[in-house]
């Protein structure tokens, strides 16, 4: 009934040719992420996916069977709202909004991440 | 907000799945479009770089199902699965869904039926605005059970006295006799004083109402017509103001048309005329006959008003004899309308509340049964991974389709019943109600409420149950009882004894309503109702003379009919309400002020009325021809006023006054046997007989009595009026009979109803007595077998699964006994002539039970008896 998928790539960050495996951890970055990239204009889950590569240097690519889950997930939050909309490409494409919640969120989870980075960072650095 | 939108979001995913499906392939296809043109941009040729794309992707209907999961959707599919799961469940055992979802329908049903009664009845306000603030006042007297009328002079003390009603109105309804095209017709007609409107808080819908001088004396020929019976004669004519209506002796101006729904009591006035109070002699019109409704002012509440009328009675008792033993009676309008019909109802409630738990009780032993059945299947499942929550919440939804099952099935019974109620009997249910009575919202969310309660009263705990399974334990002993079995059968007699004791609970409540109503049936009335027929005449406002000769001349003519044993009037007959309280002095007082008088009831009559009510003189004479209005005054007195008035002495020949329109000394020239005026139960009260020819009324009713098909002489007593005068109006012909069916209505509709719910009830103890035995011996086959083989006899395995059944339902008889003595109080004022502890209900009861149920144990028993051991033994 109830499938495991926590073998399933949310996020992969690129070494090359090796991916490590994601965690936890990385599932509610990517939550972090989504909000940060749309949080300067709508866009829609393609753009989002190609913005945060962007953003990170090509370091941090986000994989399509995490990021629409992670969008749907969000907007049933209410932290993100959809509007279908004409794309670049002249398509029809669904984009995504913060809404107010979701900018509140961003906050918050901007200062845990921040928080728990830099605590991580700590840590390796005096072990 | 974020809440709401979230319900809305997530309602969304479920109702317009379809709409979100395409969006979920769009967007993903979109996607996968682009992810294609990249590769196309990087050198692919296109089929290969979609390949490449999909392959990326992992495969669409993946991403979809992950998406679906981030929505939520997930437990609603779960659900769907479930209910899915139940309904096959239900399928594959029909017998056991069939028996669930009947003794639900049963129950559920008769849960909205009598659920649609309160609802009209005592939830809904009386259609007026603030209904709250509208009361009702009559009088008290000390000492008896019981109100009566207001007396004119009371209504204008009250008034004058009183600051708590923002207006009080005086009301007496009499008929009106019309002129129409096709003759004379008798009208409703309420005769009122100017502040009806005002204390309905319903102006009349057009032209105006009475002002004050109109109540005052002078031929005010004023009238306002009825909203009914505007539309009905004048078409809702709006121009109808300022016209006539022809009456018998004259016109009345039309200045007014009340609004709709306008009730006096339980009817709609055809005609509202003024009611005009002499201030000098304001018992002219009459004693203690009147009705009196007030409005209060507004942040006054009843008990004030009653308290504040109640300082109000003590001092006019001091002051008026008149007044002397009687206090106020005040209460809420819709109070006091519903009085009859309030606890009727509760009480209904509170037995289809028990069927309905009894229901419950027996499904969820049914379903512990059931679930003890499928422990394999459940183990199974548990451990292939299913959770002990994902079980339960399976079992609970299995309860809850069930419970809808039955919740549909109960509002198609409601729908049927309440309609026959209507017909059948709900006059005696609804009193005074002015709402109609019918399935609505309230009702259908009342039954949903109720149907899922239920799941989840009796579907819990067997679901807890259910759930509760051990895999290991489980499977290894699938077939065999062991301790689950011991548990599960503590609990299931458990659940047995107290459907049986819910049972006999309400199987005694029935049997002392069916004594009581076999009781009033059995009632002495005082008169013969048996081949009587009665009509009402409005004699109209001709001199009295010519009201004497016209009653004279018709008792002639219907006397002399074939068939006709006897003919009589009385101003007000037995059974049907109203009498008149007035007062009397007797040889050696000083007639004075008519308020210092000793109290009587009073009742105006005929001759011949006596033997066509029939009756019995005990002394002296009745009525005859001699008393006529020029020779000396007559009274006949009854059985009670000769033993209170003069006791130790004879009546007979005594002389005394009675108040009313023009009174005069006269002598008692007979007693006769007292009669219940007042309804089945009421007792008989002192009454005075005046006679109609020495002081006519205005309206009576003849009472003939026939020799046999009394209902079948009306036409011809009818022809006979009219050949006397053609512009006679008389009202329809009912009999006695009909009347003594109406008083007997209420306590028959208790006795029906709540004899069919302990039958149900019953029923329904009983099937849960033989699922337990039954279910007991399928566990117990093999032992019964091994028995067997060692010698135990048929009649040993008998007696042994028999005597079970038997103890369970001695224990449940106990306790229901127990209960039901304790819950005497209950009833014991809808009871007569009986007491709550009335051993003959309680012993009837409790062996009407007790035949049943050992007819449910012995079945399974008999079964047990006839187990062959080999077959039995090879089973396993």
């Amino acid at each position: 009934m109830i499938t495991d998928r926590s073998s399933v790539s949310l996020l992969s960050i690129s070494e090359g040719n090796h991916t490590s495996k994601p965690t936890d951890l990385v599932q509610g970055t990517l939550d972090l992420l989504i909000l940060r990239v749309i949080a300067l204009r709508p866009m829609h889950g393609w753009a989002i996916a190609q913005r945060i590569r962007q953003m990170s240097d090509d370091e941090l690519r986000v994989g399509q069977g995490s990021l629409y889950p992670a969008l749907h997930k969000l907007e049933q939050q209410g932290w993100i709202e959809a509007e279908w909309a004409a794309s670049e490409n002249n398509r029809r494409a669904k984009y995504y909004t913060l809404t107010r919640a979701g900018r509140k969120a961003l906050e918050s989870e901007t200062a845990q991440w921040k928080r728990l980075s830099a605590a991580i960072s700590l840590v390796v650095r005096r072990a | 907000m974020r809440w709401a939108a979230r319900l809305r979001l997530r309602l969304r995913s479920l109702l317009q799945r379809r709409r979100v499906e395409e969006e979920l392939d769009e967007e993903l296809r979109f996607h996968l479009d682009r992810l294609t043109d990249e590769h196309v941009a990087a050198g692919l040729a296109p089929p290969d770089a979609r390949r490449a794309a999909l392959r990326e992707m992992g495969g669409l209907d993946q991403r979809k199902e992950e998406c679906r999961d981030a929505r939520g959707l997930a437990l609603l599919d779960g659900i769907r699965q479930d209910v899915g799961y139940a309904l096959r469940g239900l399928r594959k055992s029909p017998g056991f869904t069939t028996v669930a979802a009947m003794s639900l329908a049963l129950g559920i049903g008769a849960n909205t039926t009598i659920f649609t009664f309160v609802n009209a009845v005592l939830l809904t306000p009386l259609p007026y605005p603030a209904s709250d603030r509208l009361v009702i006042l009559r009088e008290q007297p000390r000492g008896a059970e019981g109100t009566v009328g207001v007396h004119p002079l009371n209504f204008l003390e009250w008034s004058a006295r009183s600051r708590s009603f923002e207006a009080l109105a005086l009301v007496q309804t009499v008929p009106l006799v019309v002129m129409g095209a096709a003759g004379a017709e008798h009208l409703t007609r309420a005769q009122t004083t100017s502040e009806l409107f005002r204390v309905f808080g319903v102006g009349p819908a057009r032209g105006r109402g009475f002002t004050a001088e109109e109540t005052r004396p002078g031929n005010h020929d004023v009238v306002v017509l009825g909203h009914g019976f505007w539309q009905r004669w004048f078409g809702g004519d709006p121009s109808v103001l300022g016209r006539r209506l022809a009456v018998r002796d004259g016109s009345l101006l039309i200045v007014g048309v009340a609004p709709p729904g306008l009730r006096i009591g339980s009817t709609e006035p055809e005609a509202f005329t003024p009611l005009e109070i002499d201030p000098a002699h304001p018992d002219s019109i009459g004693a203690r006959s009147f009705q009196c409704y007030g409005r209060l002012r507004p942040g006054v509440g009843v008990d004030a008003a009653r308290a504040e009328m109640t300082v109000i009675a003590s001092a006019l008792a001091r002051q008026y004899p008149l007044d002397e033993g009687y206090g106020v009676f005040l209460s809420g309008l819709h109070e006091y309308l519903v009085r009859e019909g309030r606890p009727a109802l509760r009480l209904l409630m509170a037995v289809v509340a028990t069927v309905l738990v009894i229901a419950c009780v027996n499904l969820a032993g049914l379903l512990m049964a059931r679930g003890l059945r499928r422990r394999g299947e459940l183990a199974v499942r548990a451990a292939l991974g299913a959770s002990r929550g994902r079980l339960a919440g399976q079992l609970v939804v299995e309860s809850l389709v069930l419970s809808l099952l039955g919740g549909a099935a109960g509002l198609l019974l409601a729908y049927g019943a309440t309609r026959a109620l209507v017909t059948l009997s709900a006059g005696a249910l609804t009193v005074g109600s002015t709402a109609p009575i019918r399935l609505e919202s309230t009702c259908l969310a009342f039954t949903l409420v109720v149907a899922t309660s239920t799941a989840l009263v009796f579907g819990l705990v067997p679901a807890w149950q259910g759930s509760r399974v051990d895999p290991q334990t489980a499977l290894r002993e699938a077939t065999r009882g062991g301790t689950v079995d011991r548990r599960h059968h503590r609990l299931r007699s458990a659940l047995v004894v107290t459907e049986v004791a819910l049972a006999v609970v309400l199987l005694v409540g029935a049997g002392l309503l069916l004594r009581t109503f076999s009781r009033l049936v059995r009632v002495d009335l005082g008169f013969q109702p048996a081949d009587t027929v009665t009509m009402g005449l409005f004699l109209g406002a001709r001199p009295a003379p010519d009201r004497v000769a016209l009653v004279e001349r018709i008792l002639d003519r219907v006397e002399a009919l074939p068939g006709v044993e006897a003919a009589g009037t009385i101003q007000f007959l037995p059974l049907t309400g109203p009498n008149c309280g007035t007062g009397f002095w007797r040889e050696g007082e000083t007639p004075a002020d008519p308020s210092r008088a000793s109290p009587t009831e009073c009742s105006l009559v005929s001759r011949g009325y006596f033997a066509a009510m029939g009756m019995p003189v005990l002394d002296g004479r009745p009525f005859d021809r001699r008393d006529r209005l020029d020779g000396p005054r007559v009274v006949i007195v009854n059985r009670s006023f000769a033993t209170r008035y003069f006791p130790g002495g004879r009546a007979l020949g005594r002389r005394v006054l009675v108040e009313w329109s023009d009174p005069a000394w006269a002598e008692v020239v007979g007693v006769v046997g007292d009669v219940r005026h007042g309804g089945l139960t009421s007792e008989p009260a002192p009454t005075v007989f005046l006679l109609h020819a020495q002081t006519p009324g205005y309206v009576t009713n003849l009472v003939v009595r026939t020799a046999g098909a009394a209902s079948a002489r009306a036409a011809a007593v009818r022809q006979a009026i009219r050949d006397v005068d053609p512009t006679q109006a008389v009202s329809a012909a009912r009999t006695m009979e009909q009347y003594v069916g109406d008083s007997l209505s209420r306590s028959r509709m208790y006795a029906a109803l709540v004899a069919a719910f302990a039958t149900i009830a019953v029923m329904l103890a009983a099937i849960g007595i033989y699922g337990l035995i039954a279910y007991v011996v399928t566990q117990r086959t093999h032992e019964i077998g091994i028995r067997l083989a060692l010698g135990a006899s048929r009649g040993d395995v008998f007696r042994a699964v028999f005597g079970q059944g038997a103890r369970l339902t001695f224990v449940g008889l106990l306790l229901g006994v127990g209960a039901a003595r304790g819950l005497r109080g209950v009833v014991s004022k809808l009871l007569f002539g009986i007491t709550p502890g009335d051993p003959v209900s309680y012993v009837v009861a409790a062996a009407a039970f007790a035949v049943v149920a050992f007819a449910a144990a012995a079945v399974p028993a008999r079964r047990a008896s006839r187990v062959d051991p080999t077959t039995a033994l090879r089973h396993e």
